[in-house]
């Protein structure tokens, strides 16, 4: 049994176990006395991972916008022909898997025959089997599932704000791709991308649940071969810190124009720690600023510029860092002008002390709430995880965030060359 | 687990599920309507206005900033259908007193939240205030006009709305652009006055507490409210479908979403019930069913393809999302899945697999405060009692000839059609 590492919070009790398997995957376990047992077997691989390298490679391989995704979807298939979904059904089993920027997740769900339905995660996720025929009977699956995201306004306001946004960086390519790239995705592509990004050293395996680690560790020691660490390089191109373009818009079949408004943030702390912080202070700020008891949102709100449709929320990982706002507004640029003004404003005078410590407070009381469900657990751990970060950290992070650290990344990173709107306007 | 329930006033229960796995706690205050054409936007504004103010915090900001300090508590408007009823009002979450810095008692202080909200609106001249009904109408035409937004969403409620044009069930429990732009102050104080005093209300706690408290608490609330309960209307159930209805509307979307609407016949109450929930989880209901084996895998025709059964008003949608000129194979499709049921032509490791995921579906169910309400009260407005296990148990005892049987009974009643018009030149312009 390899050594493990306890990891608990006072606040929270909360607690997990993390090791790294003898094949060289890190392994991370939250117990829970839940009926449901959560289970994540993910790689450090998405959207924005077009172009790599392994160390000592000389050249860059670039390879079709959204084979992440493709790969996800025909990493069910299995040689001897036999459906994974049919697999897990035979242990009750609820199995998913989504790609996003920076990131694939293979999942499953289940109330009884845990160790069954981790064997099957663990084995089909490791055994990649792509003909020219299987590939192909794709297309028409994933074709329809970009058109179905073409026509949510939702998303395409966040993929207009993205590409508002970014010049050069890949978060502003679309997860599943174009019809069109899809379209050149190959079979051998696909084992070239699966070999780089499929190395156990950039996977991670988490699971919630009441479960035993040596349960777990016996698990992945029958199913995992081992396997030689590698390092990826990414390209990783240089962003300028203010935005692109600063205006998309796009009419669709919608009833009332939609908005977002991005802020980019290019100054990504190296250090994981940092970023969480960055993360809670930003966090905290937008629950001063456009939060549901603050004055940017009331008053838009009684003016009827803004509804309960209004949300937020501030993003960073290493590769990417932005704020972005989304609401319905008969009229956005009014929203916008508002929003300039809020920020402005709270940059010069500074925000309001006691709206901070309600704020923080609040944000710190909210994070108990995330630990009632173990597929809310495990996927809230992972995406920090994912980025070197960690869960528990962060809720202790917020609580040791000061008035000033607000205010500098205000001052940091609301600055008019940052903002882009994106707005989904109705048909004519 | 078990629902204890309460008698807190005339036709007011307090309903309490006691979990003590949970950190956060669920209360809900639900007044139960029948579903009407003619009431339901009213009845949809109520609980918006509500959320705008009430004696003591007379704003929004006032309400979140209280809600703020009590540790991140959220209290929210609901409106929904449930068979031919309404259900609307109010609910929040807070989280456990051994969560809080001083074992501060937030479900006593939420309560005393949300009864205030429900009793003591923001009004003038004894109706509610003005600018915040207006307000509230224009939001809630927002919400009805931008159910267009979300393509299947809409082509579902138009499905449901040509299926049942005829019955209570076809009504939004939104109301109309036209109902709800006619509602006055008075109207909609007055809607609301009737509903406290002829409604059965349902409360609801999930979680643990000191339930003798909170149940006097609540007594004490809402014991002195005039009350003279209605007797709530039945669903009615059409057993069968008649000739079926083929509706087709163009919007210009890349995607196709085909609707159909079948008539099941059963409910929750019926014997068949059980069979019924295994004939949907093989036919469309999860991912070894038949619509996503052949369908999606085998036929790449789509993304989704699904079916999902009303268990109140006894209905099966079947909904996915296709190129539109593949309409007629993607229907063809279907049905021929559909047909393969009912001629009994599926296996028993397809039987198995339906069963053990039904089975894991409610057994997590108990993981969920949210979904347990939810449940609880679906059961508890069909005048259904039992608990999960108890599906568990009876969907074990369902046959190969029940679950043909339940596949022979369901009907098609209307095909609806959004056809997307939009072409790829288009979509790149």
């Amino acid at each position: 049994m390899p050594e493990i590492i306890e990891k608990s919070n006072a606040f929270l009790r909360e607690k997990y176990y993390s090791f790294t398997h003898s094949s060289g995957l890190p392994v991370y376990v939250f117990p829970k006395k839940l009926s449901t047992t959560y289970a994540i077997f993910a790689t450090r691989y998405g959207s924005i991972d077009n172009c790599f390298r392994l160390a000592g490679d000389s050249e860059f391989t670039r390879v079709p916008d959204g084979i992440a995704h493709y790969l996800e979807h025909k990493l069910f298939e299995n040689p001897n022909g036999e459906d994974t979904f049919t697999r897990y059904a035979c242990y009750g089993a609820n199995a998913n898997a989504y790609t996003s920027n920076t990131m694939t997740a293979y999942l499953f769900s289940c109330t009884e025959h845990f160790d069954e339905s981790l064997e099957i995660l663990l084995d089909f996720v490791t055994t990649p089997y792509f003909t020219p025929e299987t590939v192909q009977k794709e297309q028409g699956i994933i074709a329809q599932e970009i058109k179905m995201y073409d026509d949510h306004p939702f998303r395409r306001l966040y993929q207009m704000m993205l590409e508002g946004m970014y010049e050069y960086n890949n978060v502003r390519i679309n997860v599943a791709g174009t019809v069109e790239s899809i379209s050149h995705i190959t079979d051998k592509l696909l084992y070239d991308c699966y070999r780089v990004f499929y190395n156990l050293s950039n996977m991670m395996l988490i699971v919630c649940g009441d479960v035993e680690v040596d349960e777990i560790d016996k698990i992945c020691t029958k199913v995992l071969k081992p396997s030689e660490p590698i390092e990826i390089i990414r390209e990783n191109p240089d962003e300028p810190a203010s935005v692109f373009e600063p205006r998309r818009e796009q009419a669709m079949q919608v009833a009332k124009p939609l908005f977002g408004i991005g802020v980019k943030d290019t100054s990504i702390p190296s250090d994981p720690r940092e970023r969480m912080k960055k993360n809670a202070a930003h966090s905290i700020l937008n629950n001063v600023l456009f939060g549901r008891s603050g004055e940017f949102y009331n008053k838009l709100y009684v003016e009827g510029l803004l509804s309960g449709q209004f949300d937020f929320g501030y993003e960073i990982n290493q590769s990417f860092a932005f704020n972005a706002l989304f609401g319905e507004s008969s009229d956005p640029e009014r929203v916008y002008e508002r929003f300039s003004e809020c920020v402005a404003n709270a940059a010069r005078d500074g925000i309001d002390r006691e709206d901070f410590e309600r704020s923080r407070r609040a944000m710190y009381a909210s994070m108990v709430k995330c630990f009632d469900s173990t597929e809310e657990i495990a996927n809230y751990f992972l995406s920090f995880r994912v980025d070197d970060c960690d869960l528990l950290d962060y809720v202790d992070i917020i609580a040791n965030i000061s008035w000033d650290d607000v205010m500098n990344v205000l001052r940091e990173v609301y600055l008019p060359d940052r903002y882009a709107l994106s707005i989904v306007k109705p048909l004519e | 687990m078990g629902l204890r329930i309460i008698d807190v006033a005339d036709g007011i229960r307090l309903n309490y599920l006691e979990c003590d796995k949970f950190k956060t706690n669920l209360l809900s205050v639900n007044l139960i309507a029948p579903l009407e054409r003619e009431h339901a936007g009213a009845r949809a504004l109520i609980p918006n206005i509500l959320m705008r103010g009430c004696k003591s915090m007379p704003t929004m900001a006032d309400i979140n900033k209280k809600l703020e300090y009590l540790y991140a508590s959220s209290v929210g408007a609901r409106n929904h259908k449930r068979g031919e009823l309404q259900v609307f009002g109010l609910a929040a979450e807070m989280i456990d007193s051994a969560y809080t810095l001083g074992n501060e008692n937030l479900t006593l202080e939420v309560c005393d939240i949300v009864t205030e909200l429900l009793l003591d609106p923001v009004c003038a001249d004894g109706k509610f205030d003005p600018d915040y009904t207006e307000s509230e109408k224009s939001n809630l035409i927002d919400l009805i006009n931008s159910n267009i937004n979300n393509k299947a969403y809409y082509a579902r409620e138009r499905l449901i709305a040509e299926m049942c044009r005829d019955e209570a069930f076809g009504a939004s429990e939104l109301g109309t652009v036209e109902s709800v732009s006619a509602l006055t102050p008075a109207d909609v104080y007055s809607e609301y006055k009737y509903a406290l005093c002829h409604f059965p209300i349902e409360i609801f706690f999930v979680g643990k507490c000191d339930i003798d408290r909170l149940s006097d608490k609540l007594a004490d609330k809402l014991g002195a409210l005039p009350r003279d309960v209605i007797a709530l209307p039945k669903t009615e159930v059409r057993r069968a479908a008649g000739e079926t209805r083929r509706v087709t509307e163009d919007m210009p979307v890349n995607q196709g979403k085909l609707t159909i609407g079948m008539r099941s016949g059963v409910t929750l109450n019926d014997p068949d019930f059980y069979a019924m929930l295994m004939f949907n989880a093989m036919f469309g209901g999860e991912v070894t069913s038949k619509l996503f084996m052949n369908v999606r895998e085998k036929m790449s025709l789509c993304y989704y393809c699904s079916s999902s059964p009303d268990a109140v008003k006894g209905l099966i949608i079947i909904q996915s999302g296709i190129e539109s000129d593949k309409f007629e194979v993607a229907k063809k499709a279907i049905f021929e899945q559909l047909d393969d049921i009912r001629a009994g032509r599926f296996t028993d490791d397809e039987q198995s697999s339906a069963l053990r995921s039904l089975c894991n579906g409610y057994r997590e169910l108990s993981d969920s405060a949210r979904q347990l309400e939810s449940w609880y009260l679906g059961r508890r407005l069909a005048g259904a009692g039992g608990d999960p296990e108890d599906i568990i148990d009876s969907l074990s005892r369902v046959t190969r000839d029940e679950i043909v049987a339940a596949a022979n009974k369901a009907s098609v009643d209307t095909i609806y059609f959004l056809n997307g018009t939009l072409k790829e030149e288009e979509e790149n312009a």
